[in-house]
């Protein structure tokens, strides 16, 4: 602290400020956390105390059909709209860096899907996805396509959802891109124009490379959400059809919430934690050999 | 080919593409807003109706058949007071990152947006129900600041470090204390940066689902967990589904479009700018 002190005069008011935001974060994030970790190793039931067991929650996950069940839907979700996102996302950047007129309308029409509560996006989906009376039915239809069971369809239920957080999502991951887009440096374009570099060159050997942080932040960000998905599929599916769309956050949620299994729930969630943080430790990892 | 000619191809193609994603996007949404309109019978024909006689019916039926005010006087309690509280504890500590250069604090509240919300809800509840606060406001209003304050302190640390040192240090060896170097030096130099990290604060809050969805009550029920209960209730209601949706997604779309240059930097988490 001494370090700060010497650039900063008045360094002993810091903590005051300090003080409420640090005691906010420690009394409803970090005990809760410490509580989580200690409920994960005991057996506890609402009401009665918790017994301790000695990593056996640990244990039953690994035995549990539905945890891999849980992790194989988490990692396919998550597999499949990062991919879409990230594709969609990139084209739709540099889609918004050119400079024609009418480039701020869209933006702001871009923002409108992820600033939407998610629960309106999952209510609206249902009413267009809906396998009998819904438009996009009608649509396949008048293409000549085979009507769809879309969120009714055990197959079909987790590309559905990642299609639809793919809608809601893609302008998000767009606009750190664009943001990339804008602050990269005229003069390796200008020596590869000198070059005679065709565009695909260019943009392959050029501009992804020095896309590379911005792509790092937007798939950090996604991942976080991604592998913890909750609200979109807990307010269409539940992680119906037969489970074919259960989560690990669903799952431990289902299982904390509705069978009481605190311990093993907490479990389940101590694991999820571990997983993202895992994900974000290697996009960590790539950003400093990115840079 | 003249390179004028090929200057106006190029933009009609990027007209093309634009018009593209924006029908992408448009689309569900106009959907939405356009089955709100509809009567039952027309929102549930196949093939679907593209033109109809508007009716408000759903939107009259909303508010006379379900507490739908109640609902919301809920949710502007818990997304109003959460945000507020955000600002109260984030702004002074944004100001003391950003000044006294010590980053800790805020790398600690990046652990809450890490974590998966069911992991807090589990020990919450216990706590909560130890306090005998299931149920009430207060529950939703503390849980829901978990969401605002590391919003507030991200955006607002930001705003602050654009402040020039040397404006801060005289007004400090002209012997005012830190406090009243926040108050009266400070904060009203980042003005713009509360209006935003408030808006997107509020914006987030209202939107949030999880948190309400245990720890709500029969009398502080919020907006999404009461749509997302019309679900299961009124399978057959769409009308009446879409209409509550449309009410609930206006108020967070039309203060987004207000600060939506500082949307992306927001949730980035200051990550990016713009």
């Amino acid at each position: 602290m001494a370090h700060a002190r010497d650039n900063a005069p008045g360094a002993g008011g810091a903590y005051w400020m300090l003080i409420p935001a640090v005691a906010f974060t420690l009394l409803l994030i970090g005990l809760p956390f410490l509580y989580t970790i200690y409920l994960s190793l005991h057996q506890f039931v609402f009401g009665k105390d918790a017994v301790f067991n000695a990593g056996r929650n640990y244990l039953l996950m690994l035995q549990d059909r539905l945890f891999w069940n849980g992790l194989w839907v988490t990692l396919l979700l998550y597999g499949i709209s990062l991919t879409l996102q990230m594709l969609f996302g990139l084209y739709l950047g540099m889609l918004l860096d050119r400079s024609v007129r009418g480039r701020g309308a869209l933006r702001t029409i871009l923002i409108s899907p992820f600033v939407m509560p998610s629960v309106v996006v999952g209510m609206m989906w249902l009413v267009i996805l809906d396998p009998s009376i819904g438009a996009a039915n009608y649509v396949l239809e008048s293409l000549g396509l085979p009507r769809s069971t879309w969120l009714a369809s055990p197959l079909l239920v987790v590309p559905t959802i990642a299609l639809i957080d793919t809608w809601q999502w893609t302008p998000f991951v767009a606009l750190i891109i664009l943001g990339g887009m804008q602050v990269l440096p005229i003069e390796p374009y200008e020596a590869a124009s000198i070059d005679g570099a065709k565009r695909w060159q260019t943009f392959r050997y050029i501009t992804l490379p020095l896309l590379r942080p911005a792509m790092i932040t937007a798939a950090t960000l996604r991942s976080v959400d991604l592998l913890r998905f909750f609200d979109t599929i807990y307010i269409t599916t539940q992680g119906g059809p037969s489970n074919a769309s259960t989560t690990l956050n669903i799952y431990a949620f289902r299982v904390g919430f509705e069978f009481f299994d605190i311990g093993y729930a907490s479990a389940q969630m101590i694991t999820l934690l571990a997983i993202v943080f895992g994900a974000v430790m290697a996009f960590a990892q790539l950003r400093r050999h990115a840079l | 080919m003249t390179s004028a000619g090929k200057r106006r191809l190029s933009a009609a193609l990027t007209y093309a593409q634009y018009t593209l994603v924006c029908l992408v996007i448009v689309m569900p949404v106009a959907w939405m807003l356009a089955s709100s309109f509809k009567t039952s019978a027309e929102v549930t024909a196949y093939p679907p109706r593209l033109f109809f006689r508007p009716t408000p019916a759903n939107y009259i039926r909303l508010f006379s058949t379900t507490p739908f005010l109640e609902y919301t006087r809920n949710s502007l309690i818990v997304a109003g007071v959460s945000t507020i509280l955000g600002l109260v504890l984030a702004v002074p500590a944004a100001y003391a990152v950003s000044w006294y250069r010590i980053t800790w604090p805020a790398t600690l509240t990046l652990a809450a947006r890490m974590a998966p919300g069911t992991l807090f809800l589990l020990p919450w509840y216990i706590m909560f129900s130890d306090l005998g606060l299931i149920g009430s406001h207060w529950a939703l209003i503390l849980t829901h600041t978990v969401i605002t304050m590391p919003l507030v302190l991200w955006v607002m640390m930001s705003f602050f470090d654009s402040i020039p040192r040397e404006v801060l240090e005289s007004a400090l060896i002209d012997g005012c204390s830190p406090s009243s170097v926040l108050m009266r030096v400070a904060v009203p130099l980042v003005r713009p940066g509360i209006v935003v990290s408030t808006i997107l604060a509020f914006v987030f809050a209202w939107n949030y689902f999880l948190f309400a969805l245990v720890l709500s009550g029969f009398s502080s029920k919020t907006l999404p967990v009461a749509a997302f209960n019309f679900i299961g209730e009124g399978a057959t209601n769409w009308g009446g589904l879409m209409a509550a949706a449309v009410l609930i997604a206006l108020p967070p779309l039309i203060l987004a479009f207000c600060v939506q240059r500082w949307l992306v930097h927001g949730l980035t988490f200051g990550a990016v700018k713009g």
